[in-house]
């Protein structure tokens, strides 16, 4: 792998963001309307119930982590797609760039711009809400890292039916994720679920830190089980997202990559 | 010109049942001009997409270099390149953006000096801070020239590389070729639909027709393949000429004073000879040998047919 050709495709995809306004909306306007929506949807029901504080805590907590996730999906298969979309996939793709310098590529970019996003939204937090969602301490650590896998993984197993199937089903890129979000219990308890739901859930890596989020609101701790469990399912899902994502490459590459510009 | 850097042999390609490109075997010498033609459908893209690992092919091997592509991908690619008229660069980017990114890509040692010799090679360097979306179809076409030449390519693979472009920037672009084939031995496959220009760029040919080649040879020996010239003569006596024509059953158009008959190359000499012994004097000729285009105009008729 070239460390030099992954910086350029991180500089390519960094001119994008900076040049397209749609990019910099994803990245700043949404999340802010998110926390500005739910937040003070929060407050209100906040006020009606007995626990006010923990409610808006686990409202903002869940949109804040949810970005986590949603932000390191997107940056894979959105950078895919804007290939396909500036005619650029066959100019990339006939360079010496390997496939794993790729994939490398687009994790760290997922990576860095999740890192600003959650900067940012737990800054709005604080601001408009005095919400301090740094109270996790290291826990956020694992937690952010497992939700990021999670994205990652959600990412390479769209993006590899991105790059088998073409832009017919981009709409992939901003749906895909959503199909755990039920199961991911982000802003109530695995236990409110249906039974069948409940057993789906045991196989959503983002329902085992959700859970331990409002563990850490309503006690102060965070079970390790939890996290671990998280990490083990994470792990299984990244290697076979990418396995998937690879797959979808050849098979695309059967029918021509030229076709998709 | 004796060292083949590009070899592939049986290359095919079939999507189901239909076959694109049928055990296609050629190679390409170092410091050669190959031109790859045919009509549309006639399999150059998906040759040129196999050969750049874009397209895997239903069977066949291409080697670079004496190395296999599927193997030594990356390692090929770094001294390959290529340009077409289908593709583009990021649209939103600046030229000077998108040509750093590329660079970087090619791993290209002082890409800012590289990048400034090829802007001012291709006469757009003023055109370096805007974006690639405000530029004219001429323009990006040497800009995805200059892009094919960052890395000091010793196989560039360039599709229609002068389509859209000003005659005199064409005459420019043309010259740069030759210059780097001369300097630096870049060899070069070529497809354009300007036959003059493949006639005047090319030392080869390979004429491809459903998948398969048809025909390879220099330019001028494919264009001797076809065996008829136009003869155009200007002539006052009109109708001395009119009758020596119908009674030797040579067939002509006529427009005015102006007779066009279409023989034979080598029966030309027999005409004048025969216009000559019949007192019959022309006041202006002009033959039209075939040329590479009436080659490609037959193959095609064929096609259709």
């Amino acid at each position: 792998m070239s460390i030099r050709r992954i910086l350029a495709m991180n500089r390519r995809y960094f001119y994008t963001l900076v040049h397209n306004y749609d990019r910099l909306s994803d990245s700043i306007y949404w999340p802010l309307m998110d926390l500005l929506i739910w937040g003070l949807t929060g407050l209100y029901f906040a006020g009606l119930s007995e626990n006010s504080e923990q409610t808006i805590a686990v409202l903002l907590t869940g949109i804040i982590f949810w970005i986590v996730t949603w932000r390191s999906q997107y940056e894979i298969t959105v950078n895919l797609l804007s290939e396909m979309w500036d005619r650029n996939l066959v100019n990339i793709f006939t360079s010496p760039l390997k496939l794993s310098e790729w994939i490398t590529a687009v994790m760290l970019q997922g990576g860095v711009k999740m890192t600003i996003s959650i900067l940012f939204s737990g800054a709005i937090a604080f601001i408009l809400y005095k919400y301090a969602f740094f109270q996790f301490g290291l826990w956020l650590i694992p937690i952010i890292i497992s939700l990021c896998i999670t994205g990652w993984a959600i990412g390479f197993s769209v993006a590899g039916l991105i790059i088998r199937y073409g832009q017919k089903v981009q709409t992939l890129a901003w749906t895909g994720a959503y199909v755990i979000v039920p199961f991911s219990a982000i802003y109530y308890p695995v236990s409110i679920l249906p039974s069948w739901a409940q057993e789906v859930s045991k196989i959503v890596p983002t329902s085992y830190i959700f859970e331990a989020m409002r563990q850490h609101i309503s006690s102060g701790h965070i079970s390790l089980e939890k996290i671990v469990v998280s990490f083990a399912l994470n792990a299984l899902y990244l290697l076979l997202s990418i396995l998937l994502f690879i797959y979808g490459f050849r098979e695309s590459k059967k029918h021509g990559l030229g076709r998709l510009i | 010109m004796s060292n083949k850097i590009l070899e592939f042999k049986n290359l095919t390609k079939k999507f189901g049942k239909f076959t694109a490109v049928d055990r296609v075997s050629f190679s390409l010498r170092e410091g050669e001009i190959l031109g790859l033609l045919g009509p549309n459908g006639a399999g150059k893209t998906t040759t040129i997409h196999m050969l750049l690992d874009v397209l895997t092919p239903t069977f066949g091997e291409i080697n670079y270099f004496g190395k296999n592509l599927t193997d030594h991908r990356s390692e090929i690619l770094k001294r390959v390149n290529f340009s077409s008229a289908y593709i583009s660069l990021p649209w939103l980017f600046t030229i000077e953006e998108a040509l750093t990114v590329f660079a970087e890509l090619y791993e290209i040692p002082n890409k800012k000096k590289r990048i400034d010799k090829l802007l001012s090679e291709f006469e757009i360097e003023h055109l370096r801070k805007k974006q690639v979306y405000k530029i004219s179809a001429g323009e990006k076409a040497r800009l995805l020239l200059t892009k094919a030449f960052l890395n000091y390519p010793e196989i560039i693979l360039l599709d229609e590389p002068t389509a859209s472009l000003d005659p005199d920037i064409a005459v420019k672009i043309r010259e740069f070729l030759k210059r780097e084939r001369k300097e630096y031995k870049v060899s070069m496959l070529f497809t354009s639909h300007n036959m003059n220009e493949v006639e005047e760029m090319c030392d080869r040919i390979v004429f491809l027709n459903k998948g398969k080649i048809i025909a390879e040879d220099k330019p001028e020996n494919l264009a001797k393949q076809i065996s008829d010239s136009e003869v155009e003569l200007l002539i006052e006596e009109d109708e001395k000429a009119t009758r020596l024509f119908t009674r030797e059953k040579i067939t002509y158009l006529k427009d005015r004073n102006i007779f066009r008959i279409t023989i034979k190359t080598i029966e030309i000499p027999h005409l004048l000879t025969l216009l000559t012994s019949n007192e019959v004097e022309f006041q202006d000729i002009s033959i039209n040998k075939p040329g590479l285009e009436d080659y490609f105009l037959k193959i095609s008729k064929g096609v259709k047919k």
